[in-house]
């Protein structure tokens, strides 16, 4: 747009300032001259996961931020206006002075994502909120667990396939442990390029839970093992449920030290909730610090999907791989519940295998509701929590490993 | 390691895959060995009152008999009683967090007084 007609108007009556020049600046900072394709494109996108979450509940204390830090991101602005460059971000030595100075409040709050912080403090949280009994009192749930991170795998074998680099493949795999927290602190490490469809893929699908896994349940179990009712579990003592956090911790990095971050905080704040004298610290784990951690991991993960790194092609495989991944991860504790069933004469219900997939505890409500569906009353959601929580540190041992063999000290 | 052959990445399942179910055995074994200390546990302590102080031992007995006549002691945030009429307990308890969860009020900021199981001819 021309301002000189006006410069030269204003400039013949006595000023001193060219308004043209002033106006063209104004007019080069609007978002209407920075606007692109990508940028209407990816607030569309924005727009739909709010609704998704809003309208349609799916996993909405995240998806909101998500979504919301989405939008800001790709709001068209000058560069020097961006709240979030992800260029910065994509290099392997951080500079981070530049970003103190001179980043957005995005770029800001990105730090705790570069840096493990948030992933570590969610999970830091999530142990402070759950109850490992149902895993002390049936140990054998350790082995679904295991089994049901076979769609991590599957995944990381078919995305190398489609060529995907290694640590490409390994971040697109860890979508099917179903679990945020981890997905985003690999993702982060090996992949920082393809971390907001990652974040997506990983929290999208734990919305979809309820319908992608009963579909795989009728198809792999008959209804009369659906209908196996379990028998109660035994009575867990207090001093192992103080003992369990303490003992894990130790004899899991014995074996991978790379998942210590991640286990590590999340058997801290299960210590809080079972040593009886940290109620103060347990309660801030798991309200306050919680809730204030998810905002600023959204909102950040949520900004690293710019339409420059976004809208592409490996976007729509990831998303692809992320569905097969959760597929074969239901499959994999399934498959392996069948074998316990059998093993067991008919004494475990195979579908407890199906929670393996972590999710807590939205995989463990499904594996009931099936119970319930195949005989009335047949309420499983206690055993099913074993496999569940076995599943959350199954995904950070895989999580361990992958970042052991790709992460070389990232 | 950076771009892998399809053999690699088959290799590196395989093994990652191995791996999360040796660690998770390992787990397992660890969690089965912790049961069983506490199972023992109980034994020991079950039979430690022979050799303890015959005064404690005394004063055991006196808190068990104060024990079986004393009411069970009232939950933090209980206020008066609660009368249930054809009411089993878990039942009652089902009733009360479906209305805290409908009103959006803590349990403990709820007053129940009575919960009566009304019959179909009555409701007619």
């Amino acid at each position: 747009m021309n301002f000189s007609l006006t410069s030269q108007l204003i400039g013949a009556a006595g000023s001193n300032v060219d308004y043209g020049e002033t106006f063209s600046f104004l007019w080069e900072s609007t978002g209407f001259f920075n606007l692109q394709w990508g940028n209407v494109v990816m607030i569309i996108i924005a727009c739909f996961f709010l609704l998704l979450a809003i309208k349609f509940k799916f996993e909405p204390l995240l998806l909101v931020g998500i979504a919301f830090g989405m939008l800001l991101s790709n709001l068209p602005a000058a560069e020097s206006d961006w709240i979030f460059h992800p260029e910065w971000w994509t290099v392997q030595d951080v500079d981070y002075i530049n970003v103190l100075q001179h980043g957005g409040l995005i770029d800001i709050l990105y730090i705790g994502v570069k840096t493990s912080v948030y992933p570590c403090l969610i999970f830091l949280g999530v142990g402070a909120m759950t109850d490992f009994e149902p895993l002390l009192s049936n140990p054998k749930s350790l082995i679904l667990g295991a089994a049901a991170q076979m769609g991590i795998y599957v995944a990381f074998f078919l995305a190398i396939c489609f060529g995907f680099t290694g640590p490409e493949a390994a971040s697109i795999g860890i979508v099917g442990g179903a679990d945020g927290p981890t997905a985003i602190w690999l993702a982060k490490a090996l992949a920082p390029h393809m971390l907001a469809a990652i974040a997506i893929a990983a929290y999208s699908y734990m919305a979809l839970i309820p319908v992608i896994q009963p579909p795989l349940m009728r198809l792999m179990t008959t209804k009369k093992e659906r209908a196996i009712v379990m028998k109660p579990t035994r009575k867990v003592t207090k001093a192992e449920k103080i003992l369990f956090p303490i003992i894990i911790i130790i004899a899991t990095c014995l074996f991978l030290p790379s998942v210590a971050p991640l286990l590590g905080c999340l058997m801290l704040g299960n210590l809080l909730r079972e040593c009886g004298v940290t109620a103060r610290l347990s309660d801030t784990a798991q309200n306050a610090l919680m809730n204030i951690v998810t905002i600023c991991l959204s909102v950040s993960v949520g900004a690293t999907a710019h339409f420059s790194t976004f809208l592409n092609t490996k976007t729509l495989l990831i998303i692809v791989l992320g569905l097969v991944a959760f597929a074969f991860a239901t499959v994999g504790g399934l498959g392996f519940g069948k074998i316990l069933c059998w093993l067991s004469k008919g004494k475990i219900n195979p579908l407890i295998g199906s929670a393996g997939v972590s999710a807590v505890p939205m995989a463990a409500r499904v594996s009931n509701l099936e119970g319930l569906r195949a005989k009335p009353g047949n309420y499983l959601l206690m055993h099913a929590m074993g496999p569940n929580v076995a599943g959350v540190i199954g995904s950070a041992v895989a999580a361990g490993f992958l970042m052991a063999v790709f992460g070389g000290g990232a | 390691m950076g771009d892998i052959t399809i053999l690699d990445a088959l290799i590196i399942s395989i093994i990652g895959f191995a791996i999360v179910f040796v660690v998770l055995i390992i787990l397992m074994g660890v969690i089965y060995l912790m049961g069983l200390a506490a199972d023992k546990g109980h034994v020991i302590t079950d039979k430690l009152p022979k050799f303890g102080n015959p005064f404690k031992k005394k004063k055991e007995e006196g808190s068990a008999n104060e024990e079986e006549s004393a009411p069970a002691p009232l939950a933090p945030g209980t206020c008066g009683e609660l009368t249930l009429v054809r009411t089993e307990d878990r039942d009652a308890a089902m009733i009360m967090a479906i209305v805290a969860d409908t009103l959006g009020t803590p349990l403990n900021q709820l007053r129940f007084i009575s919960i009566r199981r009304v019959d179909d001819a009555e409701v007619k």
